[in-house]
């Protein structure tokens, strides 16, 4: 068994299909892993892969022209899935895609896509989730911002829908697990960035003077509720637990880290 | 009438709030529509949830009454005439500052306007219009507007806020002209049907393109062009405030569907908030398990292929409490089951209990490639535990099952009955029982507790 190690990147994935598909191997005797991952298997050969885009851009090309633009979407999408496995999986399920061709998105019954398929799933889900639970809060100086811990790494699967729904608006979305943030600029592009370094929160939250806003939701989300039907259970299957510590409205005070109250 | 004057907003917003959260429909569906630069908002077609509240209902739209003061004095309704409430109406102003700030903060996926009839129904129409004007024109805003069309206004009215608004809606409360007689005196069925009958109308025009209904605003490329209610209009039922059945009910519904084209109807269990001789006393709490199978023929009428015909009929005429509509009526159709899973066609497939539409989709396209079993099955997201006894793989069924309808209901029950338990009597405790009793003793209620302390057994 050959293991190739990768980088956690869509691009580091790649080399890493492209490295082990052109070892002349054969398929059952390679393996992706990402670098970094802890425990080291016996009996294997590891390998690193260099990153080159120029490899990557060739396997994208291959997916383009051989299985579509769906599932060339559905790949990127895995690719920031949370789970350790998923370089693997991706191979696994290219494998399919590049025989099959576009069709290979409805063969759930091979354990390859269906596998791809619940990652995809699972990456659009919370994408979505994160896009409907994410609470800004507005600075003096016009910047919104808000702050997500997503699972998954779906920053960049949120930032088109504000780009266009709030297009002449200043906004961050911070993931606090990545400690990266996608930043947008009033009427111009958005771009994503890693802030190792988040004192430049604090600064933001200090200025910011909306607690109006915050209590109004508040008050709105409290009377909006009919008492006769109270129902947690029916909530927090629909709103779990995990989205409330970011969200205004299920934040006892106003707590300055933006998200859970300082210790 | 008594308003205080010198109330704050968020006074206002609260008693406001409490006085529009018994209209349920707070869907943002409907419409797709991209971001205008220098505009705020952009709607998605499948709608989005922002929060839900602690009764589990989603909040996506600000909904608020514009004023909670009426005229009119509805026995069901809270805002009532004859009501001791406070008493509060918003300014165009603040509605638009509401909305925006919200919105810019993600906390909402648009507003929901209604309001109680002030005066006289042309002006409160004339207040919502202006309201949205204001947040179309001069705020800028480009998301969801659901409005209510106030019954009685004069029609020119309704079609102007029509062209700011997504989404219109006309309740129709009560499925009967007899119930809407006794409930709701001042109301008269014809006259809500009419601005239902005209949103339908200039939908159906503006699909056909008779109608240019494009030139409100100048100097706007074609594509930006305001539509007539773009997401369909939707209205509510009441359900449980008068004697009316669920057949009658969902057959009100069905014409609704056929005669009104209408995108949705909501049904709201009845919560008694006004004491008054003609309410029905509910000492249960509101009919929620009725309202929750209403719900789910509802869907089956939309987007299963189903009749209200073959869900319920005179003879039967409410829907079993224990199992959901679409298991009852395959139990009584058994003679058309088991269906094979790679050759049934997709509308046979849909009407297998356990199937649903995405997984009958998900089906239709895996068996192209090859064979299914039941495993597979399982991961396109059925729900073998009650589709396995409707369902052959490859000719062969899952277990041996007995095509027999005693026998099948009796193991579908135990599951269904919890399921129906958990949304008639939620929190409360259950006795563990060796017997098989159905698990379906209600909690002892406030009088059974004093009457037991009391000794009157």
């Amino acid at each position: 068994m050959t293991i190739f190690t990768c980088a956690d990147t869509f691009e580091g994935i790649l080399c890493g299909v492209y490295d082990a598909w052109t070892s002349r191997l054969g398929h059952e005797n390679v393996c992706l892993e990402l670098a970094d991952t802890g425990n080291l298997r016996l009996f294997a050969e590891y390998r690193q892969v260099e990153e080159d885009p120029k490899k990557a851009a060739k396997v994208i090309e291959a997916i383009r022209k051989k299985a579509g633009q769906e599932v060339y979407e559905r790949v990127y999408r895995a690719s920031l899935s949370c789970e350790e496995q998923k370089a693997d999986r991706i191979y696994r399920f290219l494998i399919y895609a590049l025989y099959i061709g576009p069709e290979v998105v409805n063969m759930l019954q091979i354990p390859a896509v269906y596998e791809l398929f619940r990652m995809n799933r699972f990456v659009a889900n919370e994408a979505l989730h994160m896009i409907e639970f994410i609470r800004f809060s507005r600075t003096d100086g016009g910047i919104l911002f808000g702050t997500v811990e997503p699972r998954n790494d779906v920053v960049a699967l949120m930032a088109p829908h504000f780009a266009d729904r709030m297009n002449a608006e200043n906004w961050i979305i911070y993931d606090e697990r990545r400690r990266r943030a996608v930043i947008h600029q009033a009427m111009g592009e958005w771009i994503e960035a890693d802030l190792p370094d988040d004192s430049f929160r604090q600064r933001l939250m200090d200025s910011s003077d909306q607690e109006e806003f915050e209590n109004l939701w508040k008050t709105y989300h409290k009377h909006i509720a009919i008492k006769e039907r109270t129902n947690p259970r029916c909530q927090m299957s629909h709103l779990p637990l995990r989205f409330r510590p970011h969200m205004t409205e299920f934040q006892e005070r106003r707590a300055h880290s933006g998200g859970r109250a300082p210790d | 009438m008594l308003i205080q004057q010198n109330m704050d907003l968020k006074e206002k917003l609260a008693i406001l709030a409490d006085a529009a959260k018994y209209d349920v429909a707070c869907t943002s569906s409907g419409v797709e529509r991209k971001g205008r630069p220098e505009q705020l908002g952009s709607a998605v077609y499948a709608g989005l949830c922002h929060s839900f509240a602690a009764d589990g209902r989603c909040i996506s739209l600000l909904k608020i009454l514009y004023t909670n003061q009426c005229v009119y004095d509805c026995k069901y309704c809270i805002n009532r005439r004859s009501n001791d409430v406070p008493r509060a109406a918003f300014t165009p102003d603040e509605v638009c500052r509401l909305t925006m700030e919200f919105y810019r903060r993600n906390y909402i996926e648009g507003l929901f306007l209604s309001s109680g009839v002030l005066k006289s129904p042309d002006y409160t129409m004339d207040l919502l219009y202006q309201t949205l004007w204001k947040l179309r024109h001069e705020c800028g805003f480009n998301g969801y507007i659901h409005v209510k069309a106030i019954p009685g206004a004069d029609l020119i009215l309704i079609e102007r806020a029509g062209l700011l608004a997504d989404r219109m809606s006309v309740n129709l409360e009560l499925p009967t002209a007899e119930g809407l007689k006794k409930l709701a005196p001042s109301k008269d069925r014809s006259r809500i049907l009419l601005p239902m009958r005209q949103i339908q109308r200039g939908i159906a025009a503006q699909r056909q393109g008779i109608v240019p209904y494009r030139r409100e605003e100048k100097n706007v490329p074609y594509r930006w062009a305001r539509q007539f209610v773009p997401a369909g209009q939707s209205t509510q039922l009441i359900v449980g405030a008068t004697p009316e059945n669920d057949y009658q009910m969902i057959s009100v519904a069905e014409a609704l569907y056929k005669n009104y084209d209408l995108k949705r109807v909501f049904y709201s269990a009845f919560v008694r908030v006004n004491d008054d001789s003609l309410l029905p006393a509910l000492p249960g709490g509101p009919p929620l398990l009725r309202e929750h199978r209403l719900y789910q023929a509802d869907w089956l009428l939309r987007f299963y292929g189903f009749t209200s015909g073959e869900l319920l009929s005179e003879s039967q005429p409410n829907f079993n409490i224990f199992l959901d509509p679409k298991c009852d009526w395959a139990l009584r159709h058994l003679d058309l089951f088991p269906v094979e899973v790679m050759t049934a066609d997709y509308y046979t497939l849909l009407r297998v209990p356990g199937i649903g539409v995405r997984s009958a989709k998900r089906i239709a396209a895996a068996r192209r490639s090859g064979r299914l079993d039941f495993a597979d099955l399982k991961k396109m997201g059925v729900v073998l535990k009650r589709a396995f006894y409707f369902l052959t793989c490859g000719g062969r069924m899952m277990y041996p099952v007995r095509m027999d309808r005693d026998h099948i209901t009796a193991q579908l029950l135990g599951e269904e009955k919890r399921r129906a338990w958990d949304i008639g009597q939620k929190d409360s405790y259950r006795q563990m029982s060796m017997f098989d009793d159905g698990f379906l003793n209600p909690a002892p209620t406030a009088e059974d507790r004093s009457a037991a302390i009391l000794g009157q057994m």
